[in-house]
């Protein structure tokens, strides 16, 4: 057999399954629930230096000079820097390194970077920062981002403010709202969410005595950070470490560089002492990265038999002062702007505008948060005007596998939306929505049932390199240690990653040791983000796995004496096929090897699958793989204050096949409530450039109070390129909850929001304008 | 001053709470639960030289009932509160408020002392003690004296209370037989939320259906102290509380608030919640009257 073959059977065999799509404990589950996991910030070292960095007083403006003088002469000052002291690059950035790593001539935004104090202790470190004498010219900041693509607004960077623009085009657009009977337009507004893990941005660094430099830090892309580190500080990037896992959660706000070079500069310059740095919540908020606001138009035409001909989308994304990935997040939200249907004519594009206001990035969801919206309203209100059931509505649009999609290319892997949608319309809270609905807790209080689907590209479209690499060593006492480079941010996939080698290795569980997040023990295998993880990383270790197989059969057949062909994989050991008696353990064998010298280590490397043509201007569309999903939802409104509880969801992810029930669930559950407080409650306020919103006191995200009761059905819809089956979720889990609820409102008051979070303010006020005020026992 | 200089002492009685306090060379502040203490501490608002940490002065956490009303120590912990009989029978309005605080964790750390001290506009035991007549002990090295409550606060986080002088104990009034009171909290979500509105009623109850003989209503966080809305309370007793008059009451009470516009919601819309609120508790609580 071909090693190509083999491999390919290993992750395909579905029958028998010892491990995958099993409900096994999380690796790592007891530790995390009894909080004995430490995080890279919650370790202290003697002889450390603390790190704090001096943040722009002004959202925009001229540095005309900065003296750092009376910070130096701090007697427990150890360094301060600025800009001068950057051997490298002066500037970062995942796609355009445009935000500087400490400015030198303008700040852009009250998160910049200005100077680094180390200090002995943290108060010190803080008190030196007011020392540093920072001489500003104040510039009116740029605010708005429509405002900001306009000719003649003051420009943020050399080449204007708008960073991107994307535009997919399909069909005719002007014939097919000609053939339209109803047309739909209005306008959305998305918040400016924040990831709100509970492990602030920090780390720590230090420069080891062989001039190598150690980073420990809360990350998404320990490889990449590897090489933005090196480009600042003019060092070989062999010579930098990261150690990046576990995270305190990530959620794309730790994709991009957060405290990584500021670490690197401040090792640099304090004689080989460790030094942390580690954000106040207060602190990140103001220059952590945060969820891009979008204004988006949509306009939708569809005809009678509730058939859609047309959707015309323009986006509008505020990526704050830098660009981070929001070109890219525009061009996500852009090849998803139509939905998972086959609209044969549309035109949509998106702009991605610079401003004043903090910075944005990477954010679960990645811009289909902020389009899904637009859309799913207009089916629901197409449902209203026709008095077509929005599930038919949404069944009839849906694309298949095989079929062309919205942006007229044809689907080849799985899809699981009409599935989804069967499961949505035989759950019991869409069947038996009328009595629930009638089921208010009190006379005052009106209930809505809802429902909506959306999508999600797996892993980073055209254009970006999309690989995984797994390891896999032999270890002395007979277990397998895995290295997968991409970290474990909450999500669990070390769980997975162990399954998936135990179930090729036919070994237990516990003989897998998963390590992950380390520069120094595992091959780069790209990031934690994109729904990529488990697909990516269960692949390589599918793709590994073979290797060791082969490695173990010849030792095997070499020391029972018996042909290759004759060795059997048993449980945790191998023997002669038919034959119990003859086996050797693989403890046995690591020794065997150990003796001659040889490596019991082997390597798996895998490419993700791509479409072959970039949609011109699209920015990396067409993704190769989507996951899907449908969300129903529930929510009671107090009419008297417009106080919205969701009070149940049913999530119906396709996820392909599941590797763990559990590690399912909780993506589900916890993207519900991300998703939930995404639509009723979280926005990080800035007024003039100036954080509103300064900590938790004001950024109000769901507690369990405000957690509902969540049943996920997934339908598993076997995608064949995945490792035994399966494909991401970990993103569309928080996507069409978002409409759901909208629509939802809706059913129950008639008020329509489309400016988010629909605050209880805001859902007053939009009753108060559909009618007259509620009052009691009608 | 420094956190790392600010030095804390804990004294065993409530003498010597009050010699450090009349100390005249330093300031001090006293740390009972800390919820609000080490929250400003850290925005740098309050660094005293002292903390006196009083939260293990026991004589002063107490819930008991003597003949000029039920005395509630200074250092009864919202949870104690809650957990109180005497209180849910005779101060049910204050068990409602703090069940209202934070959440259980907040409750077991936070004081009743330290949540009238702060004298945030939005406290959420404070309305509940306007409508239950409460008076402030207020002890001194060289004296004790009562302050009603609606003469206790002079503006937000500021009261009538000196540097030298300690919250020793609140007096209540127990609420009689046919008294019910209950309080309503709109904030921006259930739990650990500040009160965008709140309001705590107390009613005297007739004979007849929906009879009421009078009653208090206090507003919260809708203007710089609390407003007790006399308007409305006077409205309570000219008809039986059915849904119509209900709705007249709750309507005059935006008139009688006069909020601000902040970050957590506009003036315009708390002043509508004034009205919500009063009317949602009515509500509420005239179907509990009928349901004894
Ligand atoms: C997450 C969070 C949520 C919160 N939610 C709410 C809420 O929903 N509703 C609400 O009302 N509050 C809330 N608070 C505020 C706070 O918890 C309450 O006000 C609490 O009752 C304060 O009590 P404490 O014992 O912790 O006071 P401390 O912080 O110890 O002290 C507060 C102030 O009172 C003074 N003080 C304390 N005891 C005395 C005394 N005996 N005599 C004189 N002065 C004294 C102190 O010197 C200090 O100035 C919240 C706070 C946090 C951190």
């Amino acid at each position: 057999m071909s090693k190509q073959v083999e491999e390919t059977q290993a992750y395909k065999d579905k029958q028998n399954l010892q491990w995958v799509g099993k409900p096994v404990k999380r690796i790592d589950g007891s530790e995390k629930v009894t909080g004995e996991q430490k995080y890279k910030t919650d370790y202290n070292y003697p002889n450390m230096v603390w790190g704090k960095v001096l943040r722009a007083k002004y959202p925009f403006a001229k540095i005309k000079s900065i003296d750092t003088t009376k910070a130096e002469a701090h007697p427990d000052v150890v360094c301060v820097l600025t800009h001068k002291d950057i051997p490298g690059f002066n500037g970062f950035g995942i796609v355009t390194p445009d935000q500087p790593v400490l400015c030198e001539n303008v700040v852009r935004c009250t998160g910049d970077a200005v100077a680094l104090v180390g200090a002995e202790t943290l108060e010190a470190a803080e008190s030196a920062l007011e020392l540093i004498e920072v001489d500003y010219e104040v510039l009116d900041p740029v605010t708005d981002a429509e405002k900001a693509m306009v000719q003649g607004a003051p420009k943020l960077h050399p080449d204007g403010n708008i960073h991107s623009h994307v535009s997919i085009r399909n069909g005719d657009i002007d014939k097919g709202f000609e053939e339209a009977d109803y047309i739909f337009e209005n306008t959305f507004y998305s918040p400016r969410q924040m990831h709100a893990f509970i492990e602030t941005e920090g780390g720590w660094g230090m420069l080891k005595p062989d001039g190598s430099l150690m980073i420990q830090c809360p990350a998404q892309y320990g490889h990449r950070d590897k090489l933005q580190i090196a480009r600042a500080l003019a060092l070989n990037p062999e010579r930098i470490h990261v150690y990046s896992s576990p995270n305190g959660g990530g959620f794309g706000g730790k994709d991009e560089i957060t405290v990584q070079i500021h670490l690197a500069l401040l090792a640099h310059n304090i004689s080989g002492r460790p030094v942390k740095i580690h954000l106040s919540r207060e602190e990140s908020v103001l220059a952590g990265i945060k969820r891009h606001p979008f204004k988006v138009t949509v306009k939708t035409g569809a005809t009678k038999d509730g058939s859609l001909v047309a959707n015309k989308v323009c986006a509008i994304a505020d990526t704050g002062a830098y660009a981070s990935l929001g070109g890219a997040v525009t061009a996500l939200a852009i090849e998803h702007a139509s939905g998972p249907y086959k609209i044969p004519n549309v035109d949509m594009e998106g702009f991605c505008v610079y401003t004043n206001n903090g910075i944005a990035g990477a954010f679960r969801g990645f811009g289909v948060n902020q389009v899904c919206t637009g859309i799913e309203t207009h089916i629901d209100m197409l449902a209203e005007k026709t008095g077509l059931d929005p599930v038919e509505i949404r069944k009839k649009n849906a694309y298949r596998q095989g079929d062309v999609s919205s942006l007229g290319h044809v689907v080849k892997s799985s899809v699981g939306t009409i599935e989804t949608l069967e499961k949505a319309e035989q759950c019991d809270l869409w069947k038996n929505r009328d009595l629930y609905k009638s089921q208010v807790s009190e006379p005052w209080k009106k209930r809505g049932v809802a429902i909506a689907t959306s999508f999600h590209g797996v892993g980073m479209g055209l254009g970006s390199p999309d690989y995984g690499a797994a390891t896999m060593e032999l270890l002395e006492d007979g277990r397998f240690k895995v290295g997968v480079a991409i970290e474990e941010i909450g999500t669990g996939n070390g769980t997975v990653y162990a399954q998936v080698a135990a179930e090729c290795l036919k070994c237990s569980l516990d003989h897998i040791i998963v390590v992950q997040g380390d520069t120094t023990k595992t091959l780069d295998s790209g990031t934690i983000s994109a729904s990529r993880s488990t697909y990516t990383g269960g692949r390589a270790i599918a793709t590994a796995a073979p290797n060791m197989i082969n490695l173990l059969s010849e030792t095997a057949a070499e020391i029972l004496d018996v042909p290759k062909s004759e060795i059997e994989l048993a449980n945790n050991k191998l023997m002669v096929a038919g034959d119990e008696s003859q086996f050797v353990t693989y403890k046995q064998i690591c020794e065997i090897l150990l003796d001659k010298r040889k490596s019991t280590r082997v390597e798996g490397h895998f490419y993700l699958p791509k479409e072959k043509e970039e949609l011109r201007n699209s920015g990396g569309a067409p993704h190769h793989l989507y996951g899907y999903m449908t969300h129903v939802v529930m929510v009671e409104v107090d009419t008297l204050t417009g106080q919205t509880d969701v009070l149940k969801v049913v999530a119906i992810p396709d996820a392909g096949k599941v590797l763990n029930p559990q590690g399912l669930e909780g993506q589900s559950e916890g993207g519900a409530v991300m998703g939930i407080g995404y639509t009723l409650y979280e926005d990080v306020l800035i007024e003039d450039g100036m954080h509103k919103t300064k900590n938790f006191t004001d950024y109000i995200i769901p507690t369990i109070r405000e957690t509902p009761e969540i049943v996920t059905i997934p339908v598993e819809s076997n995608e064949e390129t995945g490792p035994f089956g399966a494909k991401g979720i970990a993103e569309v889990v928080m996507i069409p909850i978002i409409p759901a609820i909208m629509a939802a409102i809706h059913d129950a008051t008639g008020a329509r929001i489309n400016r988010l979070p629909a605050t209880p303010e805001r859902i007053y006020h939009a009753m108060q304008a559909t009618k007259k005020p509620s009052l009691i026992s009608r | 001053m420094k956190v790392s200089e600010i030095e804390m002492i804990s004294p065993q009685t409530v003498e010597e709470c009050l010699y450090h306090l009349g100390e005249k060379d330093k300031t001090s502040r006293f740390i009972a639960g800390g919820t609000d203490a080490v929250v400003r501490m850290k925005d740098g608002a309050w660094l005293p030289d002292t903390w006196i940490n009083i939260k293990q002065l026991d004589s002063l956490r107490y819930i008991k009932e003597e003949e000029n009303g039920i005395h509630i120590g200074p250092l009864t912990t919202h949870t104690d509160i809650v957990h109180s009989g005497l209180l849910q029978k005779k101060a049910d309005v204050l068990t409602a408020a703090s069940k209202e605080v934070g959440a259980v964790q907040l409750q077991n750390m936070g004081t009743i002392g330290g949540n009238i001290a702060t004298a945030s506009p939005a406290g959420d035991t404070i309305p509940t003690l306007f409508v239950l007549d409460a008076q402030i002990e207020l002890t001194s090295l060289m004296e004790k004296r009562i302050v009603p409550i609606n003469e206790f606060f002079v503006g937000p986080g500021r009261t009538v209370q000196a540097q030298e002088e300690m919250i020793t104990n609140i007096i209540i009034r127990p609420q009689t037989e046919n008294e019910i009171g209950i309080f309503e909290k709109l904030g921006p979500r259930k739990a650990q939320s500040i009160s965008i509105v709140n309001v705590a009623i107390s009613l005297k109850m007739g004979e007849k259906s929906r009879e009421c003989l009078g009653g208090k209503i206090a507003f919260g966080s809708v203007a710089p102290t609390i407003v007790r809305s006399e308007k409305c309370e006077r409205m309570l007793t000219i008809n039986p509380l059915h849904d119509e008059a209900i709705q007249d009451i709750a309507g005059a009470a935006w008139k009688e608030v006069m909020p601000i516009s902040d970050v957590r919601a506009s003036a315009k819309y708390r002043r509508s919640m004034a009205s919500a609120l009063l009317e949602r508790g009515l509500y509420r609580l005239m179907k509990r009257w009928d349901e004894r």
